[in-house]
């Protein structure tokens, strides 16, 4: 079942030389966990506001479930649940109240919202913020009761924008953890924007990269490193002033003191491996092109 | 690809009813009394409060019309500052602060939103026109006559000043822009017409621009629930005031897009 049917999507804002999203065409399907990829200013963010009816596309259309979502405001309404970037009307809200009433406005009877309310609540751990004011949280957990909103109602179809942005490592995990689980149970269409590729590599099923408004690159992240990167990645951790012998036909180039990087091909792993010498290394890891790989290689292959 | 499986919550789900939706969201307006009850007790009650001491101190207390004017303009004054512009700082927060998407995206009918933002105000504004009423009456030593239509006047003073709030927030093109407009408003609606003077006082062109602006039959109205005599003219007044609401609230009913273009 195909939940949204983009087909040539354009948004030109007034005065900007460079349309902000260039003939999209896109579907994804139900149950399906996709990830948005792109730069800054790439126009994923315009691409998500017109999915979800607060934008209007400048050409082409958009279906969800198979109806034009311009034709009926309250059909994306009370399908999609949104997280924005910002959201300041729910400053005035205690963190309870806000989802109660999200969850009641969505159609949940008094009873469920507030069941629903406490089953959030407990789920992403913030049960100790239930009274109190959205306006006194911090950064991070005001992203995460965005998050935690947008669920509130149980909507089919979830659209989240940066949805770990601010989050410490461990509420990232948990938000990882929660879409996955939430996925599998009830088989939630999740489609984000994200700049934390590595990370939500572990639960994205298709991937979209935009580049100046352009989609240049849709499909299963695996399918695409394929078509990309035939190498395998070998990071080498070791004290910099004490760098180790490596063998001559590897090439590491640095990520950051101590963290190295070199590309091996397949063929030659079993060569590599057996020439370091694991005494002089701190740490070795060795794993295909990552999400970001991918998202770098589309994003440079553009700009050349 | 996994099958979508729905939960059977969201299967017997329906759009909550019309009366439900307004009600979650009036709830959620009132909490805006958590951020601007200071502001409304400065600007809606201290501030015409202090005018209506400071005019009684000069006026003349034989003159029991003028106290009239006095009180009931005063008390107009107290919804143009402490209702009109606290409304208007709230649709520029929803507008530039990413609030109104968060409304957008959930699904409310829009004119119920408006009309929930509208009444919370209405409510915000009762405890100012009480104190108002009440400690300006005993320093003009005024004699209260009110009248049950007290109870009609009062929205249909509220609601076209809301409207114009409302209006105002959403025409801004940046964030304060609006409220300064406000305050130029407030101002214009507060001298035009016998609103605080008596208009044997007030320059014939006045006086006709007065009728232009809902201040004018605002204070009218609140003149004669609440000093009286109960005339004719203020069924006129509720007309007139009725009509300017259902054509400020149809106004800004269109102007809110939840949808950007």
């Amino acid at each position: 079942m195909v939940v949204y049917d983009l087909q040539a999507v354009t948004k030109q804002y007034p005065q900007q030389p460079q349309p902000a999203n260039q003939h999209i065409t896109l579907q994804i399907h139900a149950g399906e966990i996709f990830g948005l990829l792109g730069d800054n200013g790439a126009g994923k963010t315009t691409l998500v506001r017109q999915m979800v009816n607060l934008l209007q596309p400048t050409s082409g259309s958009i279906k969800l479930f198979d109806k034009p979502i311009a034709h009926d405001p309250l059909h994306t309404a009370t399908t999609v649940g949104y997280m924005p970037q910002d959201a300041n009307a729910l400053n005035n809200l205690t963190v309870g109240e806000a989802l109660y009433f999200t969850a009641h406005l969505r159609g949940l009877s008094r009873r469920d919202a507030q069941q629903e309310r406490d089953t959030l609540l407990a789920t992403w751990q913030i049960g100790d913020l239930r009274d109190k004011y959205s306006s006194r949280l911090s950064g991070g957990q005001r992203r995460l009761l965005r998050l935690v909103v947008a669920m509130a109602g149980r909507l089919p179809v979830l659209i989240l924008d940066e949805p770990t942005n601010d989050l410490d490592p461990q509420r990232r995990r948990m938000v990882w953890d929660n879409l996955k689980q939430l996925n599998q149970s009830q088989g939630t269409t999740i489609i984000f924007i994200t700049h934390d590729a590595i990370e939500a590599e572990k639960i994205i099923q298709r991937v979209g990269i935009l580049r100046q408004g352009e989609l240049v690159a849709v499909g299963r992240p695996s399918e695409l490193k394929k078509q990309v990167a035939q190498q395998l990645r070998l990071e080498l951790f070791f004290p910099p002033e004490t760098p180790p012998h490596l063998p001559a036909h590897l090439t590491p180039h640095q990520l950051q003191p101590g963290r190295w990087l070199a590309w091996v091909e397949r063929g030659d792993i079993g060569q590599v491996l057996n020439g370091l010498n694991l005494e002089q290394l701190d740490d070795f890891r060795l794993y295909s092109a990552t999400l970001e790989d991918l998202y770098v290689h589309y994003a440079n292959q553009s700009r050349r | 690809m996994s099958t979508m499986r729905i939960n059977p919550v969201v299967e017997q789900r329906t759009r909550q009813s019309p009366v439900a939706q307004w009600w979650d969201l009036f709830l959620m307006e009132l909490t805006n009394w958590r951020w601007s009850w200071r502001m409304t007790l400065i600007t809606g009650s201290l501030a015409p409060l202090f005018l209506i001491i400071l005019l009684g101190v000069f006026a003349d207390h034989q003159a029991r019309s003028d106290l009239a004017y006095l009180l009931t303009g005063n008390m107009v004054i107290g919804l143009l500052l402490g209702t009109m512009t606290r409304i208007i700082n709230r649709v520029e927060f929803l507008r530039f602060g990413g609030g109104l998407d968060f409304f957008a995206t959930l699904p409310v009918q829009r004119f119920l939103f408006v009309f929930a933002m509208i009444a919370s105000f209405l409510v915000f504004s009762l405890p100012s026109l009480l104190i108002m009423l009440t400690v300006g009456a005993w320093w003009l030593a005024l004699p209260l006559a009110l009248h049950p239509l007290l109870l009609l006047v009062i929205p249909l003073c509220t609601i076209p000043l809301a409207g114009i709030g409302v209006f105002l927030g959403l025409i801004g093109r940046s964030w304060g822009e609006a409220s300064s407009w406000g305050l130029v408003v407030s101002l214009l609606f507060s001298v035009l017409g016998p609103v605080m003077i008596p208009p044997d006082r007030l320059p014939v062109a006045l006086l006709w621009l007065g009728y232009l602006s809902p201040a004018t039959y605002a204070a009218s109205a609140l003149r004669q629930v609440v000093i009286g005599p109960i005339t004719a003219y203020v069924l006129v007044d509720l007309a007139v005031l009725a009509a300017m609401s259902a054509l400020l609230l149809w106004l800004v009913e269109r102007k809110m897009s939840w949808r950007e273009n």
